[in-house]
């Protein structure tokens, strides 16, 4: 009986403990989801007879969404942003940077530096630096180093706009990669390699048997915050293309921006969020899972 | 102890008492480092004249982020008191949607009333036949070119007669100097430029010169509207106007003061205020002698006619849900005055929409603009409309489409009425 009445003592503290995060949570996540998910069947707007008189419009929005190729586009280019900066940019390199800088190295401390430098800068700021290395005209950065090895300079934010978002992105976000993927590391013990090495493993062999399995879990991990936050890219985006030319870096974020606050239509804009919404949970659904499996 | 107690008391109370002692205060919104400059001496009038403190908030300087906050705050209803509109095409929207105070009555009733422009009067009133804002600058757009650069070349620097001879003449640059003939602003990241700047000059002298029926919906199927298109892509597919940078965060940077004060450029569509922001006085790569060297051409009318196309720049109006209207109405008729109009012409280069503005020293000494000045009276304008915000994100749509030649001028349209009918509805499209 006694013991019935510690436990429920102690429930309640921890109820009371976790009660300021629940009330943040309820009133900054689930309430706006949960209004984003009722303005989606609505035709609010910030301007015009909606804006005054909004009007329920049931799954209007969502049809709209479904038959409008902006959208369908807007999801192809995340899907190629997504993959090609989180899944293989930043991942690749912030692998082989993290296996690189647990070697005994010269300046490691300085190359660690270097790498997490990115992160030091706010978005805008960054995609500021970034527009005046990508410009056009012969005297950009890129256009000079270019030069030098004889290719005509360009105007790379026009000429290649996915690609170039993608390798700002990935710049950008080397060094999360990098600091989950050494923690990951970490975790394996010297002991398996020096019995592979005993058994004259090859280290690609190593690499294969030893490293990526063990690693799975934080690899997982690590695939699951970076897509889901990369799906969210704004600000670098919005600063160096503004989802153009021609929406050809119109990630889903910029298109949701674009309906809400340059078309005005609230109510489109939120059918598009809740749809991203849905994807980020999938994705995160299909994460989750795969990290149960035993490696 | 005591002491700390009493001293934080008379602090309370002393901050009570200031607060008290500007109780009335007025909050306006500015954007842009040269409007605010241009309102500081209206500011301190309004805060003598009328005893209260006046507050300015100013906003993220390109008008398309100007105009989102501001919708923003004006829909959550904390917006400031007073601000300007950065686009005549929003403020028929702004009408509908109740964010606006009317103020025909304190307007008529205004002593500077019977001295405006007649077409700053008629583009004042609403749909609705109210007034909502104050129309003290006009922003009068023609089409600005490169004397020097033509006659070198020995090319016609007459008034061009039709939208031919304008190309004709656009071309004649490109094969003589390999400079651009002609730019029309265009594409998304231009903003309601794409449209105020640019599409409007062209549809005002087309066959069907207005989007508004008289049963007040869109009339966007025009045959006016696809030929206005086909200059586009005339312009863009003979590469008589620069694409690429059009295709960039920020367009008009490089044509406006990049190529066309190196001559790179030889015309483009503007306003008043490029002979005082853009290449004069005001800006920041002059070019020297500005009216000898730039000169000005009528929009020519598609077979003919010349047009000068008026629109309202930056007109102020009152919110709606300010705790004080009536004050804040006091307020916009002060910023209606010749001072702050001749204020606003010399920073910004805006014409002042009263006649009186010609007998003023200051006005006087602007003699860029003294001839425009005018001439304003001769402006022609689009009927406005509720959707004209949307109309010219569709406008911006569908020349972005023709910039990356995706499309010809009959699919331009189709963009244009399809993202209009998808965003507004059917019903409101013809």
């Amino acid at each position: 009986m006694a013991r019935n009445s510690h436990e429920k003592r102690t429930e309640r503290q921890l109820l009371l403990v976790l009660l300021p995060s629940l009330v943040l949570l309820l009133a900054f996540v689930i309430y706006p989801a949960l209004y984003s998910v009722y303005l989606s069947f609505t035709n609010e707007a910030l301007t015009g007879a909606a804006a005054l008189r909004p009007r329920f419009v049931g799954i209007r929005n969502y049809v709209r969404l479904f038959n409008d190729a902006k959208f369908w586009n807007s999801l192809f280019v995340t899907f190629v942003f997504v993959m090609g900066s989180a899944v293989i940019g930043q991942f690749v390199l912030g692998l082989i940077s993290a296996m690189a800088l647990r070697r005994p190295i010269r300046f490691r401390q300085f190359f660690s530096s270097i790498i997490l430098l990115p992160n030091a800068a706010p978005e805008v700021v960054a995609g500021f630096m970034w527009i005046s290395m990508l410009a056009g005209g012969e005297h950009a950065t890129l256009s000079r180093i270019v030069a030098f090895f004889g290719i005509n300079p360009a105007d790379w934010l026009n000429a290649f706009p996915l690609s170039m978002i993608i390798i700002v992105n990935t710049w950008r976000g080397i060094a999360t990669a990098m600091i989950l993927l050494t923690a990951g590391l970490s975790t394996i013990p010297a002991e398996i390699y020096e019995a592979a090495r005993m058994d004259g493993a090859t280290p690609s062999q190593m690499f294969r048997r030893i490293t990526l399995p063990l690693m799975m879990p934080t690899i997982l991990l690590y695939m699951l915050i970076s897509a889901v936050s990369t799906i969210a890219v704004f600000g670098l985006v919005y600063a160096l293309t503004r989802g153009g030319p021609g929406g050809a870096t119109e990630v889903v974020s910029i298109y949701i921006y674009n309906q809400s606050f340059t078309a005005f239509q609230l109510g489109y804009g939120a059918a598009v969020a809740v749809v991203a919404l849905i994807i980020s949970l999938i994705l995160g659904i299909g994460y989750v899972r795969a990290m149960k499996v035993e490696v | 102890m005591k002491k700390t107690v009493i001293g934080g008391l008379c602090a309370i109370l002393l901050s009570a008492v200031s607060t008290l002692a500007h109780a009335e205060t007025i909050r306006i919104a500015n954007h842009g480092q040269a409007g605010i400059d241009a309102m500081k001496s209206t500011v301190e009038r309004i805060e003598k004249k009328y005893g209260v403190a006046v507050e300015v908030v100013e906003y993220p300087a390109p008008d398309k982020d100007y105009l989102t906050k501001l919708l923003t705050e004006l829909g959550a209803g904390n917006a400031p008191d007073l601000f300007s509109i950065p686009t005549t095409a929003a403020v028929a929207d702004m009408v509908e949607a109740g964010y606006l105070a009317p103020v025909s009555t304190e307007f008529k009733a205004w002593d500077g009333y019977a001295n405006l422009y007649d077409v700053a009067k008629q583009l004042a009133v609403s749909p609705d036949g109210e007034t909502y804002v104050m129309p003290f600058m006009l922003g009068i757009q023609e089409i600005y070119f490169r004397k020097d650069v033509l006659e070198k070349a020995g090319i016609s620097t007459e008034q061009p007669k039709t939208w031919q001879e304008l190309l004709d003449r656009a071309a004649e640059v490109k094969r003589k100097t390999g400079s651009y003939g002609l730019l029309f602003p265009a594409g998304v990241s231009w903003g309601s430029g794409a449209f105020d700047e640019g599409f409007q000059h062209l549809l005002v002298g087309s066959k069907t010169p207005q989007l508004v029926g008289a049963d007040g919906k869109l009339d966007l199927n025009g045959e006016g509207v696809k030929d206005v298109f086909n200059v586009y892509k005339t312009l863009i597919d003979k590469d008589l106007m620069p694409v690429q940078p059009l295709l960039g965060p920020e367009p008009w940077v490089v044509p406006k003061y990049e190529m066309f004060p190196a001559g790179k450029l030889a015309a483009t569509t503007c306003g008043s205020w490029c002979y005082i922001f853009d290449w004069g006085r005001e800006s920041k790569n002059p070019i020297p002698d500005v009216t000898k060297i730039v000169g000005t051409w009528t929009v020519p009318g598609q077979s003919g006619g010349q047009y000068v196309l008026a629109n309202l720049a930056a007109p102020w109006a009152v919110n709606s849900k300010s705790a004080n209207v009536e004050l804040a109405k006091k307020a916009l008729m002060e910023i209606g005055s010749v001072e702050t109009q001749v204020s606003y012409a010399a920073r910004i280069g805006n014409i002042p929409a009263s006649k009186d503005a010609a007998k003023d020293p200051e006005f006087q000494k602007l003699t860029e603009l003294v001839p425009i000045h005018a001439a304003a009276g001769n402006g022609v304008f689009l009927k406005q409309a509720s959707g004209f915000g949307t109309v010219a994100e569709g406008v911006a749509r569908a020349t972005e489409a023709l910039l990356r030649k995706e499309t010809d001028a009959a699919g331009a349209q189709k963009i244009l009425v399809d993202y209009v009918k998808e965003t507004l509805g059917d019903d409101m499209v013809k």
